[in-house]
């Protein structure tokens, strides 16, 4: 224990003294004249008798002085305790609140223990300090900033809650700290986490980081991926197991279809994060849900279940305007659940509504009318309502903008040639995802209320139809273009949002969450724009059922499955540091045992006041005898 | 210089209806209205005694002569006058408290002297405080008396205070004739138990009137004093709280009550008065109710 400022331990060597002459001057009584000292005397004698307890009882007002003189002094001085801790002056905390802080191996729950975490720290701020709360994973949250008001920053902290969706990227908050430090002075920065955390490697925190970890265990058997794919008669459920843990694991994984128990898998799992181990199960046709579950117990519960709805009959109609196009057509008839029609060519009317028909693709010459619902240009000749097209590109080389646009995924671009393609100019609302030389070659975009996609070269004038990419390609397109339908999109990420593609005759839409609770577009829980439902609170994992309704009778019912299937939050063994690097130059941000300092003035402050009231109470021991004695009459008559 | 009289006229009016009450008969010096233990000269007979040579052959019972031929005296009970004793200390300690105690004892005993002086008594009073020696008033008889036993009793001024044992010694030594003795004092002086002891060692019959004031009943004293004796006795420092005064009082009763049974073991009367009591009610309630008047 050591003082933040001991020369307030002189106080005590000035007013001690003080408090001594006083009371010695105290001790020359008032002189009372009686007509005789013979019966005081007489009982001072038989008082004497047991004078030790009364000299101490005539000075224990002078002890409790001292007594308080002491610790207000001792409060003064503001000792304190070296605790594993902050010193800084500006806190900023950025608290872990994603899927794996859900784990059980810190009763109750990882969260708790870091919001226990967070309190503590806040309790070390210093006088005046301010801290900010950051609630990193999943969606970033700041529910408190740069305060020093503590009753708020507790409630801030006891007001997180585990967030399932966004996983644990760390670039994000660590950006906002860094900004929030480099403010103010004496900054700090302190992570509570489980350290299954990506942090970026190119900032540079311009303060100082403190790593707390928080976590035991590391044992964890997740579901890592399920699928049921509709088939001729039948649906193929696909399950993965993935052992996240240190050592092996036997475990016993049970299907339910529906909610009753179809089949059980005893499965023993080598620790391998990335292999897992998978059953593929024919399940009957009719069944619209199935569960996986395994059996037992680990730290982490979340991931211990999975869902997935059938999407059996949910087929996508596409129209397909085309001269006749092979590649196009086979492509398409790979996809699963996808049904082409083809209108009779040279037709300008459509009359099915974007909802029966939500894509049609237009290979070659556009027709003078463009059909309802989302389109897909391929090679187009003629210039559109939405793009021109003014001339011809020679041999493009074909170069993607981004690195991770989700239409580019999985697709490779650089060994498809392409002999010409139309040289086209977007609208404004078009992004451009592929380009040759600044000329767009795949460019998508929404334009009154439709999603609308070109590629700039006819397939027979490339080799791409040839290639992997292809199908990918034209499936990544198609979820694109047809968000909501399909077995990819019936599965959610959590907080991902469930968007459905709605009929304009559909006046309302009721979503009913996995804990039975119902929203609908009518109390807004669900929003209903541009012919899309969109409802965003999916963060509860489970099985959610979207119903269209018209005049209060369900149209259609479609289910979306919540899953958490994520790597970095299944792997819960806790990172005993994590490498953040500070512009100090340190790497580390292991915290040292001599870090923080609990200062203990409060307590001290707090005895000296009991301290005080004791001493009044003695001193007013005349009226408090008075009172009881007044109190024992009362009670005896 | 004009004082207030010691004792109201209506007061006095209604004491002259009262008489002191003695246990028993008791001899005076000269005739008065008392039942004396000697024969003399009055209508209630007494006794008869045989005829000896000298007697006064006018007392010869001649009925008596003719039943049994021989000479008897018939004897009548004498009526002689009470000598009372007024003893009044006036130390120190006396002149203290609200009501004050001298005060109260001065005219404690002018009304009992009073009483003593209308029942053609002979009242002596001796104020002892001032030294050695006590202050005294020679013998006063009959309701003419009265003047200068309330002047004596006026003029009485606190003394230094004394050894009460020995002035109760020497006074009881010096008296003349025992009779009912009123002793007002309040007794705070170590030699108390002598002092009674001396009293009580002649025929007298004593009325020990032990004058508290209320200040020394119940004292209110809170907090740290030096206690100062006015008599110059050894100061005493308390830290006085309910407990202590609990105390106190606990310690004042058992002294009453010892002092008491002191009193009752030697037939003396022990009347514990408390001035706050008016001298009025004292006399015309307590001193009646306890059988020292009548």
């Amino acid at each position: 224990m050591s003082l933040i400022s001991p020369l307030a331990l002189l106080g005590a060597a000035i007013i001690g003294p003080i408090i001594v002459a006083m009371y010695l001057l105290k001790l020359r009584r008032e002189e009372r004249p009686v007509s005789s000292t013979f019966l005081w005397r007489k009982m001072v004698r038989d008082v004497e008798a047991n004078a030790p307890w009364q000299k101490l009882r005539r000075s224990l007002l002078l002890l409790l002085q001292l007594l308080l003189l002491l610790l207000l002094v001792l409060a003064l001085a503001r000792p304190f305790f070296q605790t594993q801790g902050i010193s800084g002056r500006n806190l900023i905390i950025i608290l872990d609140h994603s899927a794996s802080m859900g784990a059980d191996d810190e009763p109750p729950s990882r969260l708790e223990a870091a919001k226990a975490k967070a309190v503590q720290l806040i309790d070390q701020l210093p006088d005046g300090g301010q801290a900010t709360i950051i609630a990193a994973g999943g969606t970033m949250q700041v529910p408190v900033a740069s305060t020093s008001d503590r009753r708020e920053l507790r409630q801030a902290i006891s007001a997180i809650q585990l967030d399932n969706g966004g996983g644990s990227d760390l670039s994000q908050p660590l950006t906002l700290a860094s900004a929030l430090a480099a403010r103010e002075e004496d900054s700090e920065i302190a992570i509570i986490s489980d350290g299954n955390v990506r942090i970026p490697s190119d900032t540079r925190v311009p303060a100082r980081v403190s790593y707390f970890p928080i976590g035991r265990a590391s044992e964890n058997v997740a579901v890592s991926a399920i699928s049921l794919q509709p088939g001729q008669n039948s649906q193929t459920l696909f399950v993965q197991v993935t052992n996240y843990g240190v050592s092996a694991a036997a475990r016993r994984l049970d299907i339910y279809l529906d909610g009753a128990i179809f089949n059980a898998y005893n499965l023993s799992l080598d620790p391998d994060p990335t292999h897992g181990q998978s059953i593929v199960a024919e399940i009957p046709p009719q069944v619209r849900v199935v569960e996986a579950r395994l059996d037992g117990q680990d730290a982490l519960a979340a991931d211990d279940r999975a869902f997935a709805v059938s999407t059996l009959g949910d087929a996508l109609t596409v129209r397909l305007i085309s001269q006749g196009n092979r590649f196009l057509e086979t492509g398409l008839a790979l996809l699963p659940g996808v049904q082409v029609t083809k209108p009779i060519s040279g037709t300008s009317t459509f009359t099915e509504t974007a909802t029966q028909i939500p894509v049609t693709i237009i290979d070659g010459s556009a027709p003078a009318t463009l059909p309802p619902g989302n389109l897909l240009f391929i090679g187009p000749i003629r210039s559109t309502d939405y793009f021109s097209v003014t001339g011809e590109i020679e041999f493009p080389s074909l170069r993607s903008i981004s690195g991770d646009d989700p239409l580019l995924r999985n697709v490779s671009l650089s060994e498809v040639s392409v002999l010409k393609a139309a040289r086209i100019v977007p609208g404004s609302w078009a992004r451009v995802v592929v380009d040759s030389d600044g000329a767009p070659i795949l460019a998508v975009g929404e334009r009154d209320g439709r999603r609308i996609a070109v590629l700039a070269f006819d397939l027979h004038n490339s080799d791409l139809p040839l290639q992997v990419a292809f199908p990918l390609l034209l499936s990544n397109l198609m979820s694109y273009l047809a968000p909501g339908s399909g077995a990819e999109a019936s599965q959610l990420l959590p907080g991902q949002p469930l968007a459905l593609q709605v009929d304009a005759s559909i006046t309302e839409v009721r979503v009913t969450r996995p804990d039975g609770a119902v929203s609908s577009s009518r109390d807004g829980g669900v929003q209903m724009r541009d012919g899309q439902a969109i409802y965003a609170d999916t963060d509860p994992l489970g099985v959610y059922t979207l119903e269209e309704l018209r005049d209060g009778e369900i149209q259609a019912t479609h289910r979306y499955a919540v899953n958490l299937f994520d790597q970095q939050e299944s792997t819960i063994a806790p990172q005993r540091d994590l490498t953040v690097p500070q512009t100090s130059g340190a790497q580390s941000t292991t915290t040292r045992q001599r870090d923080g300092r609990q200062e203990i003035w409060r307590w001290l402050a707090l005895a000296a006041l009991i301290v005080l009231v004791v001493e009044w109470l003695v001193y007013q021991r005349n009226g408090l005898a008075y009172l009881r004695q007044r109190w024992r009459q009362r009670r005896a008559g | 210089m004009i004082t207030e009289p010691l004792l109201e006229s209506s007061f006095l009016r209604k004491l002259d209806r009262l008489s002191i009450l003695t246990k028993r008969a008791m001899a005076g010096d000269i005739q008065g209205e008392r039942r004396s233990p000697r024969r003399g000269s009055s209508v209630e007979f007494a006794d008869f005694r045989p005829y000896a040579s000298g007697d006064d052959i006018r007392q010869i019972d001649w009925n008596l002569y003719a039943r049994a031929e021989r000479f008897y005296l018939k004897l009548f009970v004498a009526e002689e006058e009470l000598n009372v004793h007024l003893l009044v200390d006036t130390s120190a300690s006396m002149d203290w408290g609200e009501p004050n105690k001298l005060h109260y004892a001065k005219r404690l005993a002018g009304a009992y002297g009073y009483i003593a002086l209308s029942n053609l008594d002979r009242v002596s009073v001796s104020a002892f405080g001032a030294g050695p020696h006590p202050q005294s008033m020679a013998s006063v008889r009959g309701k003419r008396g009265a003047f200068p036993l309330f002047g004596f009793l006026q003029r009485l001024t606190p003394g230094k205070g004394g050894d009460l044992a020995k002035t109760c010694r020497t006074y009881a030594q010096t008296a003349r004739t025992p009779g009912p003795l009123l002793l007002c004092s309040d007794l705070l002086d170590p030699g108390w138990k002598d002092a009674l002891g001396a009293l009580s060692s002649r025929r007298f019959e004593v009325t020990v009137m032990h004058i508290l004031a209320p200040q020394e009943i119940a004292p209110e004293l809170d907090g740290d004093f030096k206690l100062v004796d006015v008599e110059g006795g050894e100061p005493v420092e308390i830290s006085a709280d309910i407990g202590l005064i609990q105390r106190y009082r606990e310690g004042l009763d058992a002294w009453r009550e010892e002092i008491e049974s002191f009193c009752n073991g030697r037939g003396m009367n022990y009347l514990a008065v408390d001035t706050s009591v008016p001298v009025d009610e004292f006399v015309l309630s307590q001193m009646r109710k306890r059988g020292v008047l009548r």
